[in-house]
């Protein structure tokens, strides 16, 4: 088979990269929506359930975390994860992922929630090798905790 | 073949571009556990290959091939990956090269073979690190350079092109209307692993059609297919199911071809 001339290599080069920069500029509203940090803290319980005004609840000597559950989002290249964190009494009393949009297996992390509650730490153990689903969901959880920190 | 013969073959091209890229990223990433997955396998690649084919009795036996199976499969693996799994990816590999023939040579492209069943049978986490998937985005030219010196050497612009052409039309119509995810698969790791798998793996000649039509069809089939998997599932299949159905049709043809000349000589 003859070598393809160059000018038809550089005009199909071209084309090639012109669709592509119209399939980039196309996603590029997606992309920066996805890169955008979604903090949301749902069902806030007071300390002691005596009231839904948070700002009360803050007493200068106790808790490090407010009650409640936080959601907290983790997202690097390869996807991202978002889980949600119930604290109570400055206690990890349950996680859950609540999204999963990592370009691997969810089966990765499925174990994780539990040592998370075990070690009331976001660091977790990355026994099935999956770095990067680790990372997401311990910075997922990290977030949450943050989240519960400045509340 | 003399070692100056070699370095000029396709294979000696290909040899050149992923070692260069493996110590590339290594550099820039600051991670020197990619280099000894790819020794390891390398080495496993290159045993099962040497095995085998005393087994099978050739009389030529010339790992290099194995060599470049086994690499590809350092660079996609992550670098957090075992070494006893990067060992069973590259055997499954090999072991797919001599076990799933026409004519003696292989079906399925091996490293696409091997790393979708190390999915499949391990739930390996491919980053494709050493496509520059974690490194700044200008990095991506070396792919370029090399993707183009290979393409160029064994003659497949028509397969590169209409691959990445129609695979990027169907991300743009994807990305239109809101099918899937086609802003990731554009956007690094994801384009590296495109880009990579186009110019080094789609391009095997073994496994592709070496006339115009063919390999047009092949690329374009292999983008469909890709993009479909990719639309329906997400995940990170997507580019090897394309190509093994690529290999499949290549199959096809092959045998409705030479089945054809067969029953011309019998009319003769």
């Amino acid at each position: 088979m003859a070598k393809m001339n160059k000018k038809w290599v550089i005009l199909c080069s071209t084309a090639v990269a012109a669709v592509y920069a119209a399939g980039y500029f196309t996603t590029e509203t997606q992309a920066s929506i996805q890169q955008q940090p979604q903090h949301t803290q749902i069902n806030i319980q007071s300390n002691g359930g005596q009231s839904n005004d948070t700002s009360i609840n803050k007493s200068p000597t106790s808790s490090l975390y407010q009650d409640g559950t936080y959601t907290g989002m983790g997202r690097n290249r390869r996807g991202s994860i978002q889980v949600a964190v119930t604290i109570k009494n400055d206690k990890i009393t349950d996680v859950e992922i609540s999204d999963f949009a990592m370009h691997y297996s969810e089966s990765d992390v499925v174990g994780m929630p539990e040592e998370v509650i075990q070690n009331q730490s976001a660091k977790v153990m990355n026994v099935s090798g999956a770095t990067y689903s680790t990372q997401a969901f311990e910075d997922a959880v990290l977030d949450a905790l943050s989240q519960a920190q400045n509340a | 073949m003399t070692a100056n013969q070699w370095i000029k073959s396709p294979k000696g091209y290909v040899a050149i571009a992923i070692v260069a890229y493996l110590l590339i990223a290594s550099i820039g990433s600051q991670d020197m556990m990619g280099i000894i997955n790819g020794i390891v396998a390398v080495g496993v690649s290159v045993v099962v290959d040497i095995i085998c084919s005393r087994i099978e009795k050739r009389k030529r036996i010339m790992p290099d091939g194995a060599v470049i199976t086994g690499l590809i499969i350092s660079l996609i693996l992550s670098t957090t990956t075992s070494w006893p799994i990067v060992a069973a990816t590259a055997a499954i590999s090999i072991l797919s090269k001599h076990l799933l023939v026409h004519k003696k040579k292989p079906i399925f492209n091996p490293a696409a073979l091997g790393l979708l069943l190390s999915i499949l049978f391990f739930q390996t986490e491919q980053s494709w690190w050493g496509a520059f998937g974690d490194l700044p985005v200008w990095t991506v030219t070396f792919l370029l350079i090399g993707g183009y010196a290979v393409t160029n050497r064994v003659n497949k612009y028509p397969q590169v092109f209409s691959f990445l052409g129609t695979f990027f039309i169907l991300l743009f119509f994807m990305g239109h209307f809101n099918v899937g995810d086609a802003s990731d698969a554009l956007r690094p790791p994801f384009i590296n692993a495109a880009l990579f798998f186009g110019f080094f793996m789609l391009t095997d000649p073994p496994t592709s059609p070496a006339k115009v039509k063919g390999q047009i069809f092949f690329g374009i089939l292999a983008a469909v297919a890709g993009a479909v998997v990719y639309g329906l599932f997400g995940g990170l299949m997507y580019l090897f199911i394309g190509l093994l159905i690529g290999n499949l049709f290549h199959l096809l043809k092959t045998r409705s071809s030479s089945q054809r000349k067969v029953a011309e000589r019998l009319e003769l």
